[in-house]
C-alpha cells in the first residue's frame, strides 16, 4: 500500500493518489503520485496563481524592466516584496512594482485605455527605463482587453522602448506552474533571436533556471568566468531583457530549474539546434559534475579540473566540519518541486542528512519521477500538501528540520521544529560549493538552536534543565 | 503656507500603499475565533495574503481557498464554493465561521454567493445537525475600494449575518478598534479594565501575538466568538475607532438593534485618546481612574523631552491607513512635528470632506500637502526632490526603499512592518502608543544623526 | 557472461543512472529516448576505449554527459575495466532496455506524448 491515504484526508480520499511512501523494490512504473491537478477547494494548499508564476518567479527578476500589471492593484502588492533576488544596478526588480489599478469602470467598459495611460505613464516617469513586460490578470481576461494591440500603439508611438505581453491570468492552469509555461513559450515565440549579441568568447552559453536568490548567480558567475565562458543570457537572475533576446546565439543552454524553464531550453533546441544540459547546482558533487560537464562539452576540461580543485581545497574542510554534525539528522522540504529532486541526494551525500519527507506545490509527474528515482525508501512525497496533511506528516517522521516558506516557517515554529526559507533561503546565496557551506551552516544552527531545549522545557514540571543549568 | 489636498495625476500606480479589497476582508475574518476565511477566486488572492501576514506578525493564519480555475471561468465558481464549504466543515470539525469573500474575478463571473451559501446551508444542516457553521457572504471585488473597505465590508457582514436578532442587554459595550494591531488590542482592553467596563473587541486579535509552548499547542487565532458577536445587538452603545475601518459595522447595529453608535476619532496621541476615554465615560457612567491620568502623565513625561528639543518644525511625511494617518498627523502637532505630506491610498472620495483633514487644514500655518489615491511613488518624488524637505518618514515596510535610498529616518508604523522585529506587539494607540511612537522617532532620528555624523555630539549630555 | 551475472551488473549500472542522470526524465519521450540512446551509447564507446564522435552541438552534448558517467562508472563498478567490449555492449543494451522501460514505455508520467511543451 505505498499510495498513503492520511487520517486526515478521509472525507477528501482522493488525496490518496497525491501521496506516496517510497518502499524497497519500488519504482515510478509502479507508482507516480498525481500531480499538476487541479486543487481540491477549501483544504488550506499552498499553491499560487499563474500570473505569480510568469510575474513573480520569472518576468519580475529581470533587473531592466518594468512590469505592468493589468488590473486590479492586489496583483501588483501582492508579488512584491516577497522575494529574495538582488541585482548589481542596485535592486531595480525588488524596490518597484506597477499595477493600472483597474477599476469598476473599466470592468464594465473595457481597460484597454487604462493600460495605454498606465504604460506611457511608466515610461515618462522613469525615462532611463526603455523595457517592459505587460501582464493580464484575472479580470483583464474574463472581460477580454486586448493588451497586445495595447502594446503595439505604444510601441509604434515610442520606436526606442520594446514590450512583451503575458496572457496569463490566475485562474489559468492549476498552479503557478502554467505561468512558468506561458511565459516561457511566448519569450520564445515573440523576443528570442530580437537582438545580435556580441560575442566575447568561443564558448557560449544561456543559464537557464536560476533566479539569483540572494546571490546564485554571482556565485555561478564566477565560474563562468573562470572558465572563460560567456553567458549569453541569464533566464532571468540579474538579467536583462536585451540578453534574452539573444538566447539563440548560445552554443548550449545549461539548465538548473527544469520545472520553471524547461520549455524555453526545449524550445530552444527544437527550433535553433541548441543542446540542452541539465544540470545541478546545489551541492559539492553535483556542482563539480556540472562544471565537469560543461567544460567536456567545450573540450576545456583541463580548466574545469582546476576550477574544481580551486573551489574544494577553499571549501571542503568547512562542508566537512558540518557534516560531521549533521550526520543522520532529518531534513523535510516542502517547496515548489524542483528543490526536492535537486536536495534530496546532496544533502544526504554531501552532508549526510536524510530527508524523511517531501512536498511540491506545483511539481509535474517528472519531477517526481527524478525525486522518486533519487530520494531514500521510507520517505514520503507529496503533491500539493495542505496544512493537515504537514501535522500528520509531521508526526510520523518528526523531521530536526524544515525546508519551507516563511508562513509555513511559523507554522512549524509552534511544533519546536525549526525552519530554513527554502525559497528564498536564510543566509545565501545556497548554489555553488561556497552556497552549500551557506546551506549546511544554516541547517547546522537551525537545528542547534538553544531556544528549541528551552520551548520544551515546562518550567512547571520539569527541573532537569534548571539543575544542569545551576550546575 | 498652508494645506494643499490634492489627487495623483496620474492613473496607473507605482508601488501601491494599499492591497485590495479581499486581502482586508481576510484580516477582518482571522480575527474571528473558529473561523477560516473562504477566498473564492483564484490561488494567489489567499496565498499571497497569508505569506502577508506571515511576515507582518511572524505567525501562520489559516486562510482557504476555492482554487479557480479555468472551467470555473467559464462555467462559474458554484462547485468550487459548494465543495470549499462542506470540504471545509469536514475537516475543521471545530469549526463554526466562514467568511466567504469574493474577488475580482468571481464578481466579474458573476456568481451568486447567496444562493449558492443558501445552498450550503442546507448541506451543513443535513449532515451536521449539530453543529451551527456561519458561512458569510462577503462581496469584495478587487477593483473596488482597497484592503481598507475590504476590511469594513467584511466586519459589517459578519456582525450582520451572526447578530440576526435582538438579544436582552447585555451591559457590554462593543469596541470596533479598526485594522490595528494586538498591542493596540491589548491597549484597548487595559482602558476598558482600568474603567471597569465589560467590552467586546470586535476583532480581538490579542492572541495574533502568540506563544511557543512545551505542549506544542498553537493559540494564533482570533478571540471574538459567535456568541461575542450574537451579543453586539443587545450592548449599552458600540465605539468605533476607525471611520472607514468597522463604523459600518457600528452603524448597522444601530439600525437594526438601536445599538447607539459612536464614531470617534481614531486615538492616536494625547488628545484623541483623552476624547476617547471621556467618551467612554460618558456612556458608561464610569468615571476615568487615576491610574490612566498617571499613565497619561507617564506618558507626557517622557514626550516633553523629545518636542521642543529635537522635534518641532521636523517636518514630517505620514503614509498607511487613513484613519492612522490623520491620527499620526494629530499626534505629530501634540509633539511640536510638522506633518507635511500625508498620503492616503485609495479612491475613496470622502477623505478629502473627513472633518479631522478639515480641522488639520483650517490650523495648517506651514506647508502640508495632503495627497488621495496616492502611491509610494508620490512619496518617492517628494523624497528625492531636494527642494522638498522631509526629515521624518512614517509609515508601513513598503515605503522602506524611499527612506533608504533617500538617507531619510524611518519609523515604522501600520501594516506591514515586516522589516522590524515585533512591532505589532506595542501600541501606537493610546497613551502608550504615543510615548512608544514618539521614542521610536527619537531613537531613529538620533541613529541617523550617529550614522551621518550629524550633530552627533548633541546626544553627549542629553 | 552469465546471464544472471549481466543481469546483476546491468542492475549496478541502471541504479546509478536513476540516481544521477537528469536527462532521463526530460518532459518527452522523444526528448527521453534522445537522450537514452545518444548518451548510453557514447558511454558504452569510451567505456571500450572509443572516442565518440564530437561534430554537432548533439554529439558534444552526448559526450559531456557520457565521459563523467564512464569515469564513475570505472570508479564505482572496478569489475567494468575487465569486461570485454562485446559484454559492455550487451550491458549498456541491457541499461538502454530497462532505462527506456521506466522512463518511456512504462512510465506513468500524463504528459509524456503531450505534442507541445
Amino acid at each position: 500500500m505505498p499510495m498513503v491515504l492520511l487520517e486526515c484526508d478521509k472525507d477528501i480520499p482522493e488525496r490518496e493518489k497525491h501521496i506516496y511512501l517510497k518502499v524497497d523494490g519500488e519504482d515510478t512504473r509502479d507508482f507516480l503520485p498525481i500531480s499538476n491537478a487541479p486543487t481540491i477547494p477549501g483544504t488550506l494548499s499552498e499553491r499560487g496563481c499563474a500570473f505569480c508564476g510568469a510575474k513573480l518567479v520569472i518576468g519580475g527578476v529581470l533587473k531592466d524592466t518594468i512590469q505592468m500589471i493589468h488590473g486590479p492593484i492586489g496583483c501588483a502588492y501582492d508579488t512584491w516584496h516577497t522575494k529574495r533576488y538582488p541585482t548589481d544596478n542596485g535592486h531595480f526588480p525588488l524596490k518597484y512594482v506597477w499595477s493600472t489599478d483597474m477599476k469598476e469602470s473599466h470592468i464594465v467598459f473595457g481597460g484597454e485605455k487604462r493600460l495605454e495611460k498606465s504604460i506611457n505613464e511608466a515610461f515618462d516617469e522613469m525615462p532611463d527605463v526603455k523595457r517592459m513586460i505587460v501582464y493580464t490578470t484575472c479580470p483583464t481576461a474574463l472581460i477580454g482587453d486586448d493588451i497586445k494591440a495595447v502594446t503595439r500603439k505604444v510601441m509604434s508611438e515610442r520606436p526606442d522602448v520594446d514590450i512583451f505581453t503575458v496572457e496569463c491570468p490566475g485562474f489559468a492552469g492549476v498552479s503557478q506552474s502554467k505561468g512558468h509555461h506561458v511565459l516561457n513559450i511566448g519569450w520564445i515565440n515573440e523576443k528570442v533571436g530580437g537582438v545580435e549579441p556580441k560575442i566575447t568568447s568561443e564558448y557560449t552559453i544561456n543559464f537557464i533556471g536560476d533566479y539569483n536568490i540572494q546571490g546564485d548567480t554571482w556565485v555561478l558567475d564566477q565560474y563562468w568566468k573562470a572558465l572563460g565562458i560567456q553567458v549569453i543570457s541569464h533566464f532571468t537572475g540579474n538579467g536583462t531583457y536585451d540578453d534574452l533576446r539573444c538566447m539563440h546565439r548560445a552554443q548550449l543552454s545549461v539548465v538548473n530549474c527544469a520545472r520553471s524553464a524547461g520549455y524555453i531550453a526545449n524550445e530552444l533546441k527544437k527550433q535553433y539546434g541548441i543542446p540542452r544540459l541539465d544540470i545541478d547546482s546545489w551541492g559539492f558533487n553535483y556542482m563539480a559534475e556540472a562544471i565537469r560537464k560543461v567544460c567536456a562539452f567545450f573540450g576545456i576540461e583541463d580548466r574545469g579540473e582546476a576550477l574544481i580543485a580551486e573551489e574544494y581545497g577553499k571549501w571542503k574542510g568547512k562542508l566537512d566540519w558540518y557534516k560531521e554534525r549533521l550526520q543522520g539528522a532529518k531534513m523535510a522540504i516542502w517547496t515548489g518541486g524542483p528543490r526536492l529532486w535537486h536536495w534530496t541526494k546532496s544533502v544526504e551525500d554531501d552532508l549526510g542528512v536524510q530527508v524523511v519527507a517531501m512536498s511540491s506545490k506545483f511539481g509535474h509527474q517528472e519531477d517526481f519521477e527524478k525525486v522518486i528515482a533519487r530520494g531514500q525508501t521510507g520517505t514520503y512525497y507529496i503533491d500539493d500538501g495542505n496544512e493537515l496533511e504537514f501535522f500528520e506528516i509531521i508526526d510520523r517522521v518528526r523531521p530536526d528540520v524544515i525546508f519551507t516558506g516563511p508562513r509555513v516557517g511559523e507554522l512549524v515554529k509552534k511544533l519546536h521544529i525549526p525552519y530554513i526559507n527554502g525559497h528564498a533561503y536564510h543566509n545565501g546565496p545556497y548554489m555553488g560549493f561556497e552556497g552549500f557551506v551557506n546551506l549546511a551552516r544554516d541547517m547546522y544552527n537551525a537545528i542547534n538552536n538553544p531556544l528549541l531545549k528551552l520551548a520544551a522545557t515546562d518550567i512547571r514540571q520539569d527541573t532537569t534543565f534548571y539543575r544542569e543549568a545551576a550546575e | 503656507m498652508g494645506c494643499e489636498i490634492i489627487t495623483k495625476k496620474r492613473q496607473g500606480i507605482i508601488n501601491p500603499m494599499y492591497d485590495c479589497q479581499p486581502a482586508g476582508a481576510q484580516y477582518a475574518g482571522i480575527g474571528v475565533r473558529d473561523c477560516i476565511p473562504l477566498v473564492h477566486g483564484g490561488q494567489g488572492c489567499s496565498m499571497f495574503v497569508r505569506l502577508l501576514f506571515a511576515q507582518h506578525f511572524k505567525e501562520n493564519f489559516d486562510i482557504a481557498s476555492t482554487s479557480l480555475h479555468e472551467d470555473s471561468a467559464v462555467f462559474g465558481g458554484h462547485e468550487r464554493i459548494f465543495e470549499g464549504v462542506l470540504t471545509l466543515a469536514r475537516r475543521y470539525p471545530h469549526l463554526r465561521v466562514i467568511p466567504l469573500i469574493t474577488t475580482c474575478s468571481t464578481e466579474v463571473i458573476g456568481d451568486d454567493i447567496e444562493g449558492n451559501i443558501t445552498r450550503c446551508n442546507e448541506a451543513l444542516a443535513k449532515e451536521f445537525p449539530r453543529r451551527t457553521i456561519h458561512v458569510v457572504p462577503v462581496h469584495t471585488p478587487s477593483f473596488k475600494s482597497s484592503q481598507v473597505g475590504g476590511y469594513a465590508v467584511c466586519m459589517e457582514s459578519i456582525v450582520k449575518t451572526i447578530a440576526r436578532e435582538k438579544v436582552q442587554p447585555t451591559g457590554k459595550l462593543n469596541l470596533f478598534p479598526g485594522w490595528v494591531n494586538p498591542g493596540d488590542v491589548t491597549l484597548l482592553k487595559h482602558y476598558l479594565s482600568e474603567m471597569g467596563i465589560d467590552g467586546t473587541v470586535l476583532m480581538d486579535t490579542e492572541d495574533f501575538d502568540s506563544p511557543m509552548l512545551p505542549d506544542q499547542s498553537i493559540h494564533t487565532h482570533g478571540r471574538t466568538t459567535v456568541e461575542d458577536i450574537q451579543g453586539t445587538a443587545g450592548a449599552l452603545a458600540s465605539v468605533a475607532l476607525a471611520r472607514y475601518e468597522g463604523a459600518g459595522a457600528a452603524e448597522y447595529l444601530q439600525e437594526a438593534f438601536g445599538v447607539p453608535a459612536h464614531v470617534v476619532a481614531t486615538p492616536y496621541g494625547i488628545g484623541n485618546t483623552d476624547a476617547l476615554l471621556r467618551k467612554l465615560s460618558e456612556i458608561t457612567g464610569k468615571p476615568i481612574p487615576a491610574s490612566l491620568v498617571k499613565e497619561r502623565g507617564v506618558a507626557l513625561d517622557a514626550l516633553q523631552d523629545l518636542a521642543h528639543m529635537f522635534f518641532a518644525d521636523k517636518r514630517v511625511a505620514i503614509f498607511g491607513h487613513p484613519d492612522l494617518v490623520i491620527g499620526l498627523a494629530a499626534f505629530c502637532l501634540e509633539v511640536e512635528l510638522k506633518p507635511a505630506l500625508l498620503l492616503l491610498g485609495d479612491d475613496n472620495s470622502k477623505y478629502k470632506r473627513d472633518p479631522r483633514i478639515q480641522a488639520l487644514k483650517a490650523k495648517a500655518d506651514w506647508d502640508m500637502e495632503v495627497v488621495c489615491n496616492a502611491d509610494l511613488w508620490e512619496l518617492e518624488k517628494r523624497a528625492t526632490d531636494p527642494d522638498y524637505k522631509i526629515d521624518m518618514i512614517l509609515g508601513h515596510s513598503k515605503g522602506r526603499y524611499v527612506a533608504i535610498d533617500n538617507n531619510i529616518p524611518m519609523v515604522r508604523v501600520g501594516f506591514p512592518t515586516f522589516d522590524r522585529a515585533g512591532v505589532y506587539r506595542h501600541p501606537t494607540m493610546g497613551y502608550r502608543g504615543a510615548m512608544l511612537l514618539g521614542e521610536a522617532i527619537a531613537n531613529a532620528m538620533f541613529a541617523h544623526m550617529e550614522y551621518n555624523k550629524d550633530r552627533e555630539w548633541l546626544l553627549n549630555t542629553w | 557472461m552469465t546471464t544472471e551475472n549481466l543481469a546483476g551488473k546491468a542492475e549496478q549500472l541502471y541504479n546509478y543512472v536513476q540516481e544521477r542522470c537528469l536527462w532521463q526524465f526530460f518532459s518527452r519521450t522523444w526528448d527521453r529516448q534522445e537522450n537514452i540512446d545518444g548518451i548510453l551509447h557514447a558511454t558504452g564507446e569510451l567505456l571500450c576505449g572509443k572516442q565518440p564522435p564530437r561534430h554537432t552541438p548533439m554529439e558534444k552534448l552526448f559526450y559531456s554527459d557520457a565521459v563523467i558517467m564512464a569515469a564513475d562508472f570505472r570508479q564505482r563498478f572496478p569489475w567494468i575495466e575487465a569486461e570485454q567490449p562485446s559484454h559492455i555492449h550487451e550491458l549498456m543494451q541491457a541499461v538502454k532496455e530497462k532505462v527506456t522501460e521506466i522512463a518511456v514505455t512504462k512510465s506513468l508520467n500524463h504528459e509524456l506524448n503531450h505534442s507541445l511543451y
